[in-house]
């Protein structure tokens, strides 16, 4: 099993009046190679479950197991690493540092990897080739479009070959066009054997993944396995 | 992640924002040019200083001493201490004379030269005393004392003065219409001033009534050479000793001296002139470093999204921790290398100004203000760098 969780809760402000169960017991099994939509309306708690899944949280209570690792026994290193190594997140605000062009955004995971400036090069020039965003490589973020900069966000998460991507509302700043193509796209490095978590509250997204969690206050509420439907 | 990456990331951060790096780096620009003024000033000053001293001679006793009736001291004086060799080198009337008609050779006089010859009176112990050693002919004998020989010795300057390159040994000097034959030049010993101290002429002390029709007996400045410096109190309390019975009370007037003090208070005035700038601006390199820690904190701030990112696709919390370090001891350094430049150009500047040398800061001075200015930064940079890191990611990711 890729990814065990077992009672997970994330409870903001614990004992309090104003506690809030952000995760109230989340149990989750997720195998290699899947492609997991996680669905729910807004303020269900997706977005702090990828988070704790994606090791930029950590759980108030509970158990998680990565690749068979007790996460809560890692050192922040070994997190960050894991993080660098493991996962590659994709964000709604596409998450781009405003003052590094396309290619050092892509870059930067290489570059806490101590990978050699011209393997770097390279292999951001060949993760910016496969988004379609050659000739966009010495741009800035804010001279490119919404689903340009998403773009650059997906090559930056690429670059190091994850075996897991994280997606969270990935579509949710662009048109549905461009939306489809993201999504196309996912499918495709899942059909080359990454596993994709993918978040989002749209339906329609939702049905071109093999399973779907859906949660509400925290709780999941229906976790089923479908036949995806042709793009 | 490497330091080459690192410096180059802290780099493109610094000038990617100009202005406000340009400003926070102020602060230490000016503290590092002042300390490096200061310091630099002032070491040099002393270091002159105590080169003069050094070179009018050291480890000496000046005695000032008169008998209201005129009578001789010196011979006696000096005969006493012949008695002491032991802990004495030498002794010698110290006193400058001044002459209306002044020192000719040929169509040079002293009286049309910016800088004339001064004219003393020594024993044939003159040079012993005051550091000089002869370089041509012979120096000033017992012989031309006691039979009153008009001789004299030159400095190196005053003899350049009048001869240039020409041998002044055996030509006469002019003195007050006197003529005095030149025997011997001493070797030069302080090149680089213009009031030089070999710009003398010095002549037997017998010698005052050919040029002066002064007798002996107003001879009332002495110096005596001692052997080191430890001797000098022994010399001082004898010295006292014996003039009290020469001079006894309400027949004249004497003291003696340990010139030794002096070059301590130089030194000890020296120290604490550089203890007391060199704290103020010690002082505006803290108000510096403070604003650098302010500085780095507000980068901090506004760039909380960026290090959440970082963390996010696995930077861990060292590597932002050297980021922002490496960014405030950055800034610091290229502040600390333009202070530099401002302390050589201060130190050159108020050198001139405050002492009439050129100063320039030493290699020591000016490699201990580069790595302290580094040194700051790496200390103001700390609290940011670790503030900023402290962050959980998903905080972090979380800032506007
Ligand atoms: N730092 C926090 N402090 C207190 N409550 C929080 C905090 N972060 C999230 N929550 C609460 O936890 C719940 C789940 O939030 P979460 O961001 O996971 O929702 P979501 O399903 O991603 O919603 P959306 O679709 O709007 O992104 C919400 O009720 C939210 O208010
Ligand atoms: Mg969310």
């Amino acid at each position: 099993m890729l990814i065990h969780l077992e009672n997970i809760y994330k409870i903001y402000g614990e004992g309090l009046e104003s506690e809030v169960r952000a995760l109230d017991g989340v149990s989750l099994d997720i195998d290699n190679g899947e492609f997991v939509a996680i669905v729910g309306s807004s303020g269900s708690g997706k977005s702090t479950l990828m988070n704790i899944l994606g090791c930029l949280d950590s759980a108030t209570r509970g158990e998680y197991y990565l690749a068979g690792e007790d996460v809560r026994s890692l050192t922040d290193r070994e997190l960050s690493q894991i993080r660098n190594k493991q996962i590659g997140f994709i964000f709604q605000g596409f998450n781009l540092i405003p003052a590094l062009s396309a290619q050092e955004n892509v870059e930067l995971p290489l570059i806490y990897q101590g990978i050699s400036a011209s393997k770097r090069k390279s292999f951001a020039e060949e993760a910016l080739e496969r988004v379609g965003l050659s000739d966009r490589k010495k741009h800035r973020p804010f001279e490119m479009s919404g689903g340009q900069q998403q773009r650059v966000a997906i090559a930056r998460a690429i670059s190091t070959k994850p075996p897991i991507i994280m997606a969270d509302e990935p579509t949710g700043a662009l048109d549905s066009k461009t939306g489809q193509e993201v999504i196309a796209f996912l499918r495709q490095l899942n059909k080359e054997g990454s596993t994709v978590i993918l978040i989002t509250h749209d339906n329609g997204i939702a049905a071109t993944a093999n399973r779907i969690v859906r949660i509400s206050d925290g709780k999941i509420i229906e976790d089923r396995l479908q036949e995806v439907s042709a793009l | 992640m490497n330091w080459l990456q690192s410096f180059k990331m802290a780099f493109k951060s610094i000038m990617s924002k100009k202005g406000r790096s340009a400003l926070t780096m102020l602060g230490i620009i000016i503290g590092i040019a002042s300390v490096m003024t200061i310091v630099s000033v002032v070491n040099g000053y002393n270091k002159q200083t105590m080169e003069r001293i050094n070179s009018m001679g050291t480890n000496r006793v000046s005695v000032y001493a008169y008998r209201q009736d005129n009578k001789n001291i010196f011979d006696g004086l000096y005969d006493y201490c012949l008695g002491m060799s032991d802990i004495i080198d030498g002794i010698t009337p110290s006193a400058s004379i001044w002459t209306q008609g002044g020192v000719r050779y040929g169509s040079r006089s002293s009286t049309n030269m910016e800088y004339a010859p001064q004219l003393y009176l020594g024993s044939d112990q003159y040079s012993a005393c005051n550091n000089f050693v002869i370089e041509y002919g012979r120096d000033i004998s017992k012989v031309d004392i006691v039979n009153y020989n008009n001789v004299c010795v030159l400095g190196a300057r005053a003899a350049k003065l009048f001869f240039d390159y020409l041998n002044p040994l055996g030509e006469s000097l002019s003195v007050n219409g006197v003529a005095f034959k030149v025997v011997g030049v001493y070797k030069e010993k302080d090149p680089d001033s213009d009031w030089s101290l070999d710009n003398v002429i010095v002549f037997p002390y017998t010698a005052s009534r050919a040029i002066n029709n002064q007798d002996i007996g107003s001879l009332s400045e002495f110096i005596i050479k001692g052997k080191d410096k430890k001797s000098l109190t022994e010399i001082v309390s004898r010295v006292d000793g014996y003039l009290s019975t020469v001079i006894p009370e309400g027949t004249g007037y004497y003291s003696v001296y340990n010139e030794g003090q002096w070059q301590d208070q130089s030194n000890e005035f020296a120290k604490t002139m550089s203890l007391v700038l060199g704290g103020i601006g010690f002082i505006s390199l803290l108000v510096g470093g403070i604003g650098i820690m302010n500085i780095m904190l507000v980068t901090v701030t506004e760039r909380t999204r960026e290090i959440g990112i970082r963390r996010a696709i696995g930077a861990p919390r060292s590597a932002i921790v050297s980021q922002f370090l490496v960014e405030a001891a950055m800034i610091c350094g290229i502040g600390g290398i333009f202070g530099i430049i401002v302390g050589f150009a201060g130190t050159l500047i108020a050198g001139k100004l405050i002492v009439n040398m050129i100063l320039i800061p030493g290699v020591g001075v000016t490699a201990a203000a580069f790595v302290f200015s580094v040194v700051l930064g790496i200390i103001f940079g700390m609290y940011p760098a670790i503030k900023a890191s402290a962050l959980l990611p998903v905080v972090a990711l979380r800032a506007e």
